[in-house]
C-alpha cells in the first residue's frame, strides 16, 4: 500500500466517521437481532437485595439523573418500581438534580397509578434539594427538616408515608439512580459507613468501574452499571419478557451495542494497522 | 477583621461539622441539622449569583449589538420564558398540560440528551485517530478496551471457543485489576482532600476568600 | 395526543436534528438550538431551587406563624447571609461576601473530610487486606466459576494496589527497585483505564442509541407512532437542516473553513 494513501487514511475527514457510527447504530434498530445475556453477579445482588426487603416496609429512591442518561437509567428505573409496587412496598422519592423533577413524577404517576397505589399513603416524591454533600448529609441527619413539604407543597407531617421517617436509616433500603455527580459515591462518602445502610445504586457505564470497590468492600449490596446492567435487570424482573403493549427499552437496545462497540473496534484496529504499516514504511525508505 | 472574622468563621463551622461524625448526642445533631439546612439555601444562592451574573454579562452584549447578539438575545429570552411559565405553574408545574412540562418534555430533553449523544461520534472519531498501541503501556490499555467492549455485550457471550471464558475474564479485569487501581486512586484522593479540608479549616488555605 | 403534544413531538425531533448538525460544523442552526438549551436549563434549575430550596426551607419558615421564635429568628441567619454573598456584585462591600463563602466553604471541607477518611479510606484499606487462608480454602489458587477468584488474585490485587500507591509517590526520586515496581503500577491502572474507556464506550453509545430510538419511533407505543408518523418527521427535519447547510456553505463559499 503506498505510504500516501496509508497517511491520508489516518487523517481522513472524520465525519466519515461520524456517518459510519450513524449507520452503526441505525441499521440494528431497523433491523433488530436479538441475542440472550447472562446476569452479571452485581445485577443479581440487586435485585436479591430489593426481593429481600419485606411487603409492606418503605424504601428511599433517590432518583438523580437527567435526560442525558434516560437510555441507560430510565428502563431501570422504571423496571425497579415494578419491582417495588408488586412486593407492596412503599417509597419514599427526592433528587439531588434540578432536571430530574420533571422527568421521574410523570414516570412515578404512571407505574404507581398501575398497581393502584395512593399518593402520600404507598408514595410521595419529596422533590429536588440542592447542596449535593450537604444535601446527603442532611438526608441522613434529619429528613423532615431538610423536606418540609413535598413536590406538591403539602407538608410531610401530612404525609402517611413519610411522616414516620426521620433518618435515612429508618428506611429499609436506599435505591439510588445515579447519573454522576451528586450520586452514589457522595451517598456512600456521606452516609452509608456514618448509618451503617443498605444502598443499592443503578449508575452509568462511566461510573460503573468507580463503583465497583464500593461493592465488593460491602458498601453497596448490588451495582446496575449502564444499560447491559439495566438490561440484565429488566430480564430479572420481567422473566416472561414486556407486558402487553410495552417494550423493554434496554434488552431491545442492549443489542445496538454489538455493532456500535464491534466498530469502534474495528476503527481502533485499522487505525493501529495504518499507524504500524506506515511507521515501517518510513523507517525503511532510504 | 475583614480576613479574621472569615477564618475564625471557617475554623468553627469545619471543626463543627467535623464533630458531626464523632458526636452522636442528639441536642449537637440537632445543630448540625440547623447548620446543613443554612448550607443547603447558601448553595442554592450562589446557582441564583451565577444567573445575575450571567444576565449582566450578555445584556450588555444584546443592547449594544455586539457580535452574536442574535444569540445571546436567544437566550435571555428562552431563560425569561422557562422563568415566567414555572411561576406560573407553581407546585402544579409538573402536571400534564401546563407550559412548563411541554417545554421540559419537548425542548429541554432532546436539547439535553443530543447534546450528549454527540459524544459517540467522537468518541469513535478519538478512538480511530488517537487510539495508538505504541509501547507495552498503551497495548495493555488497548487490549482491556477491546476485551471490556467485546464481552460486556451479548455478542461476546455467543463467540465459539472464547465466548464462556471472555465474560469472566472481563469480570477479573473489573474485580482485581481495576479495583487495585481505583482503591489506589481513592485511596490518593481521600488523602488529598483530608489535608486540604484541613487546610481549609486551619485557615492555611484562604484562596476562597479572594485577595486582600 | 393533543394538538399541542403532536407540535411538540415534531419540535423534539426539528432540535435533535439541530443540535447533530454539529457533526457537520459549527453552524447557526446547531449555535441557535445550544443557545435556546443554556437559556431553557438555567430556567429549569432556578424554578427547581425556588420551589425545592427557597419556598420550603426558607420563605415558609420565615412567614410561618405556628413555628417558634427560636425557629424563625434561625430563618433570618440564612437571609442575611443571602445578602451578604449578593453584595459580591457591588465592589464596595464584596469582602461582606467572604462570610457566607467561608460558612460555604467550611461546611462543605467538614463533611467531606469525615466522608473521604471514612469510606474512601479506611474502608477500602481495610478490605484491601485479604485473608488468604479463607480464599485459598474457598478457591484455591484460581477459580474459573468464581471469575478468576483465589489466591493469585487476592495477591494481585494487594500487590497492584501497593505498585500504584508506589508510582503515585512522586515527592522523592525512585530507584530502580522502586522504579520496576512502579511500572508494575502502570500496567495495573493501564488495565483499568482500558476497561474504563471500554465502558466509556458503551456509555457513550447508549446515549445516542436514546436519540436513534425517538427519531424511530420506538420508544412510543403504536398509537402515538401512529398519529407522530416520527420516521416522517425525521425525514424531513434532516432534509430541511441539510437545504439549510447546503445554502449556509454555498453563501460561505473560498471563506469556508471547516471547523471540525
Amino acid at each position: 500500500m503506498k505510504l500516501d494513501t496509508l497517511i491520508k487514511f489516518q487523517n481522513m475527514d472524520r465525519r466519515w466517521i461520524f456517518l459510519g457510527m450513524g449507520i452503526a447504530i441505525l441499521l440494528p434498530l431497523l433491523f433488530p437481532i436479538t441475542l440472550s445475556f447472562n446476569i452479571d453477579e452485581r445485577v443479581q445482588s440487586l435485585y436479591d437485595s430489593v426481593e429481600e426487603v419485606p411487603a409492606g416496609s418503605t424504601v428511599f429512591i433517590s432518583a438523580d439523573f437527567d435526560p442525558a442518561s434516560r437510555p441507560e437509567l430510565e428502563p431501570f428505573f422504571r423496571a425497579n418500581l415494578h419491582h417495588l409496587l408488586r412486593k407492596d412496598v412503599k417509597f419514599v422519592a427526592a433528587t439531588l438534580w434540578p432536571s430530574s423533577p420533571p422527568l421521574v413524577m410523570p414516570i412515578f404517576e404512571e407505574i404507581t397509578a398501575e398497581y393502584g397505589k395512593e399518593y402520600g399513603k404507598d408514595w410521595c416524591f419529596l422533590g429536588f434539594k440542592d447542596g449535593k454533600e450537604l444535601a446527603i448529609k442532611a438526608i441522613g441527619e434529619n429528613i423532615p427538616e431538610t423536606f418540609p413539604t413535598d413536590i406538591k407543597g403539602n407538608k410531610i407531617a401530612d404525609l402517611a408515608v413519610a411522616r414516620s421517617f426521620k433518618q435515612a436509616k429508618d428506611f429499609a433500603m436506599i435505591i439510588n439512580v445515579s447519573a454522576g455527580f451528586p450520586g452514589t459515591r457522595e451517598y456512600v462518602l456521606q452516609i452509608q459507613g456514618q448509618y451503617d445502610l443498605k444502598i443499592a445504586s443503578a449508575t452509568t457505564a462511566v461510573s460503573g468501574p468507580d463503583y465497583i470497590p464500593f461493592y465488593k468492600a460491602g458498601q453497596l449490596t448490588g451495582l446496575s452499571a449502564g444499560m447491559p446492567g439495566s438490561a440484565q435487570y429488566e430480564q430479572l424482573v420481567f422473566p416472561d419478557g414486556p407486558r402487553e403493549g410495552e417494550r423493554l427499552m434496554a434488552t431491545q437496545a442492549v443489542n445496538v451495542l454489538n455493532v456500535g462497540h464491534l466498530f469502534i473496534i474495528v476503527l481502533i484496529l485499522l487505525g493501529n494497522i495504518a499507524f504500524f504499516v506506515t511507521r515501517r514504511v518510513e523507517e525503511a525508505a532510504p | 477583621m475583614r480576613s479574621t472574622i472569615p477564618l475564625v468563621l471557617t475554623f468553627l463551622v469545619g471543626i463543627f461539622m467535623v464533630g458531626e461524625y464523632f458526636i452522636p448526642h442528639w441536642r449537637y445533631h440537632q445543630w448540625t441539622a440547623v447548620l446543613l439546612e443554612w448550607g443547603l439555601i447558601l448553595a442554592a444562592a450562589a446557582f441564583l449569583l451565577g444567573l445575575f451574573n450571567l444576565v449582566q454579562v450578555n445584556l450588555p452584549k444584546v443592547m449594544n449589538k455586539e457580535e452574536d447578539w442574535g444569540y445571546k438575545l436567544v437566550m435571555l429570552v428562552s431563560l425569561v420564558g422557562t422563568l415566567v411559565v414555572g411561576f406560573m405553574g407553581n407546585t402544579d408545574r409538573l402536571s400534564d398540560g401546563q407550559a412548563y412540562k411541554w417545554l421540559f418534555d419537548f425542548v429541554f430533553v432532546p436539547l439535553n440528551a443530543t447534546m450528549f449523544a454527540l459524544l459517540a461520534f467522537y468518541i469513535a472519531s478519538a478512538a480511530f485517530r488517537a487510539f495508538r498501541a505504541r509501547n507495552l503501556e498503551a497495548t495493555v490499555l488497548l487490549v482491556a478496551a477491546i476485551i471490556v467492549m467485546i464481552a460486556r455485550v451479548p455478542m461476546g457471550e455467543d463467540l465459539p471457543l472464547i465466548g464462556e471464558k471472555l465474560p469472566q475474564f472481563m469480570n477479573w479485569i473489573m474485580d482485581v485489576p481495576n479495583i487495585a487501581a481505583r482503591r489506589a486512586i481513592f485511596i490518593g484522593a481521600a488523602l488529598g482532600a483530608v489535608a486540604t479540608g484541613l487546610r481549609v479549616i486551619l485557615g492555611i488555605e484562604r484562596s476562597h476568600l479572594g485577595a486582600d | 395526543m393533543s394538538g399541542i403534544e403532536l407540535v411538540g413531538a415534531w419540535v423534539s425531533i426539528f432540535l435533535t436534528v439541530c443540535v447533530l448538525s454539529f457533526l457537520y460544523d459549527d453552524n447557526p442552526v446547531y449555535k441557535l438550538a445550544e443557545h435556546v438549551f443554556l437559556g431553557v436549563s438555567i430556567g429549569y434549575g432556578v424554578i427547581e431551587i425556588y420551589f425545592g430550596v427557597f419556598k420550603p426551607n426558607l420563605l415558609d419558615k420565615l412567614m410561618n406563624d405556628e413555628l417558634g421564635m427560636l425557629q424563625r429568628s434561625l430563618s433570618i441567619v440564612p437571609l442575611i447571609l443571602i445578602i451578604m454573598l449578593f453584595s459580591k456584585v457591588v465592589p464596595k462591600y464584596s469582602w461582606l461576601a467572604r462570610i457566607p463563602i467561608a460558612f460555604i466553604v467550611a461546611a462543605y471541607a467538614g463533611v467531606k473530610l469525615t466522608g473521604e477518611l471514612n469510606a474512601n479510606l479506611m474502608t477500602q484499606v481495610a478490605q484491601s487486606i485479604p485473608n488468604l487462608a479463607e480464599v485459598w480454602e474457598k478457591h484455591g489458587f484460581w477459580d474459573w466459576s468464581a471469575d478468576g477468584a483465589g489466591v493469585f488474585s487476592s495477591l494481585f490485587l494487594v500487590l497492584g494496589l501497593a505498585a500504584c500507591l508506589l508510582h503515585f509517590y512522586f515527592s522523592a526520586p525512585q530507584n530502580k527497585a522502586m522504579q520496576q515496581i512502579s511500572r508494575f503500577g502502570v500496567l495495573t491502572l493501564m488495565l483499568s483505564f482500558g476497561a474504563s474507556f471500554g465502558y466509556t464506550v458503551m456509555g457513550r453509545i447508549s446515549l445516542a442509541i436514546g436519540r436513534a430510538q425517538e427519531m424511530l419511533g420506538l420508544d412510543r407505543s403504536a398509537e402515538q407512532v401512529a398519529q407522530i408518523h416520527p420516521r416522517t418527521a425525521s425525514l424531513i427535519c434532516i432534509l430541511l437542516v441539510v437545504g439549510y447547510l447546503v445554502a449556509w456553505r454555498r453563501k460561505q463559499g473560498d471563506d469556508y473553513t471547516p471547523g471540525n
